[in-house]
């Protein structure tokens, strides 16, 4: 063997030695090596607990002024009830005063429910952190009005109101003093960022804040974060936990795939671009998934064959991933949204 | 009197020799182009990623991790183009080369078994390339995956990556080996075959992609099967996956019968030299 070809198969070596030595000590030290910055997603991160089963981010203002909303709200009139009750209850007009909004699923004990028990699913509840433009004062007043109280919590004024039901005779357990299980509170915790949700996660949320022990610190799910966050509408949460939670009957819950993460990321602006992605036990169960939405994918196809129109957004469903994650993009064009809109006039026109 | 050299030592020193001349001949300019090719690619994305931001890794509007575009080059760059090409023009090349230079002669007059001669050339293909193929491969990992991703996580699918591309070098050159020491033409024959024969039977149901390496090959690979083209998503609707280890029993069939094979045409063929 020449020198020159000595040199090259020690080169080679160096060059394998070097990669694999570095990546088994990433992969043993949980080294980062990441070339991107290292926290990711929005600030208002900082409040959601650090076992957070769910985490979901929207850019409202982005979505409110999209061509997709616009079209949207032509073809289906969708009805503004809700949207109107909070405004009542909050002072907050979500399409104008709200920039982005950061939610998530608290979660919660084991209540041992029976299956199927809808009513108190999600024990642990959830929370919404809205950054935006806010007339504090006038929220403030809005929500006493409705018969809220303030309360000081670690120097942050939370305006404590509660939900009315109809039925709800019996009295509520009561979670803290002067609040209810019904009861929510709204607190500025910082200026232009409103956290809304469940008396006890708003007064978590300070103190995650606070301390630093919030999602941040949770490397497994940051990393998933970091991922999505180029979308303007995401989530992102522990499936199986979601599962556990949900009560459903052993025999549905056996039948679903064992899926451990799911993650949805999406643009939204004339149409819908995205993400689905779901990660699972094993590499088999993977594979699994895949055949079955690869079936689905080649039927959604064959079936879009003859409608010209659906043919752009079955040619853009892409499904992917690696090991143990599937993934399946999607696009949906605004001319769908047009179709469903010229759908949704049609009986009305032949009302008339 | 000299003791004439055992089977493994004549190709020990038959893969020695050959080794310099595979790695400083004029085919390894091409070599180069096929393995950096993918590695400039990275380098690249690496540079042009940061500068624009991560929204330039995405499809259709969201993040596309490091590992996922790893794993598209993988099936893109290296399982569909570099590894079958590496095959036919190095594997081929083994003996169908020394017989085009006529320097055979002078091979097979030294007191070594015939087959010993291309059991050498083919290691010294097997080195040649696996250290060509390997540092490239890893180089592209740790320019991708850093994007979007993070090392630690994808690592037990780069080993697995590492593996399956050895393993498929050493088919696909058997393969070769045996089509360049039986057949006139091995070139044209070895084009045929990686790049008709192969992609056209895995399109269809049945049994005739168990003919083919790239079926038992597909299955060791860690990454979803990209949907990049109407004939992807086709090979994907038929896409039948061995369990891996009788794809690995079976590739390791491929590869020593393939040697076995083409040691016995080196052995049996009578080659005549042109004038």
């Amino acid at each position: 063997m020449t020198t020159k070809t000595r040199y090259f198969v020690i080169v080679s070596l160096v060059v394998l030695g070097v990669g694999v030595g570095t990546g088994l000590v990433a992969y043993y030290a949980g080294f980062p090596m990441s070339a991107v910055g290292r926290r990711g997603g929005p600030d208002e991160l900082q409040y959601v607990p650090r076992d957070a089963t769910v985490v979901a981010y929207a850019d409202v203002r982005g979505v409110m002024t999209s061509e997709l909303r616009r079209k949207l709200h032509e073809a289906v009139p969708m009805s503004e009830n809700g949207q109107r009750e909070f405004q009542d209850q909050t002072g907050i007009n979500i399409e104008t005063d709200i920039d982005h909004v950061v939610a998530f699923v608290a979660p919660g004990p084991d209540t041992g429910l029976p299956a199927g028990d809808a009513s108190k699913r999600f024990p642990g509840g959830g929370m919404v952190l809205a950054r935006g433009i806010f007339d504090a004062g006038r929220i403030e007043a809005l929500m006493r009005e409705h018969g809220a109280h303030i309360e000081d919590y670690k120097g942050k004024r939370l305006i404590v109101g509660s939900i009315h039901k109809g039925d709800s005779d019996a009295a509520p357990a009561p979670t803290a003093p002067g609040t209810s299980s019904d009861s929510f509170a709204l607190a500025f915790v910082q200026p232009g960022l409103a956290a809304v949700g469940n008396v006890t996660l708003v007064r978590a949320a300070i103190d995650n804040q606070a301390s630093g022990q919030n999602i941040t610190a949770n490397e497994e799910m940051m990393n998933r974060v970091r991922t999505l966050d180029s979308g303007n509408a995401w989530a992102v949460g522990r499936f199986d936990v979601l599962q556990k939670q949900s009560g459903l009957p052993e025999s549905v819950a056996s039948r679903l795939p064992p899926i451990t993460w799911f993650s949805v990321s999406s643009h939204v602006n004339g149409g819908i671009r995205g993400v689905i992605q779901a990660e699972t036990r094993d590499e088999e169960s993977a594979n699994n998934l895949r055949d079955v939405v690869r079936g689905f994918m080649a039927l959604a196809k064959l079936q879009a064959g003859s409608k010209p129109e659906y043919q752009t957004m079955m040619q853009a469903l892409e499904l992917g991933g690696t090991g143990k994650t599937v993934a399946l993009s999607f696009a949906i064009p605004s001319e769908i949204f047009d179709i469903i809109g010229k759908a949704g006039k049609l009986p009305a026109k032949q009302g008339h | 009197m000299t003791q004439t050299p055992t089977f493994l030592g004549s190709s020990a020193r038959i893969f020695d020799l050959s080794l310099g001349q595979m790695l400083w001949s004029r085919r390894s300019v091409f070599l180069v182009l096929l393995v950096g090719g993918p590695v400039v690619m990275a380098a690249a994305i690496r540079i042009v990623v940061p500068m624009i931001g991560t929204r330039a890794l995405q499809v259709n509007g969201a993040a596309l991790g490091g590992s996922a575009l790893f794993g598209m080059m993988i099936w893109v760059l290296y399982i569909r183009v570099v590894i079958p090409v590496l095959g036919v023009f190095y594997g081929t090349a083994l003996i169908a080369d020394e017989v085009e230079d006529k320097t055979i002669t002078y091979l097979f007059t030294r007191p070594i078994p015939r087959g010993a001669v291309l059991v050498g050339k083919y290691l010294a293909y097997l080195a040649c390339t696996v250290l060509l193929v390997l540092p490239s491969v890893m180089l592209v990992y740790f320019l991708v995956v850093p994007l979007n991703g993070r090392v630690g996580e994808s690592f037990p699918s780069l080993l697995a990556d590492l593996g399956m591309l050895a393993v498929g070098l050493a088919a696909y050159g058997a393969v070769f080996a045996f089509v360049g020491a039986r057949m006139k033409r091995p070139i044209l024959i070895g084009l045929v075959f990686a790049f008709g024969w192969e992609p056209a039977v895995l399109l269809f149901p049945g049994y005739l992609k168990r003919l083919t390496v790239a079926y038992y090959l597909q299955a060791l690979v860690p990454h979803a099967m990209p949907d990049d083209s109407a004939v992807s998503v086709l090979l994907q609707v038929f896409h039948e996956v061995p369990p891996v280890a009788v794809s690995l029993a079976w590739l390791a069939g491929i590869t020593l019968v393939g040697l076995w094979a083409a040691a016995r045409a080196v052995e049996s063929r009578e080659y005549v030299l042109e004038q």
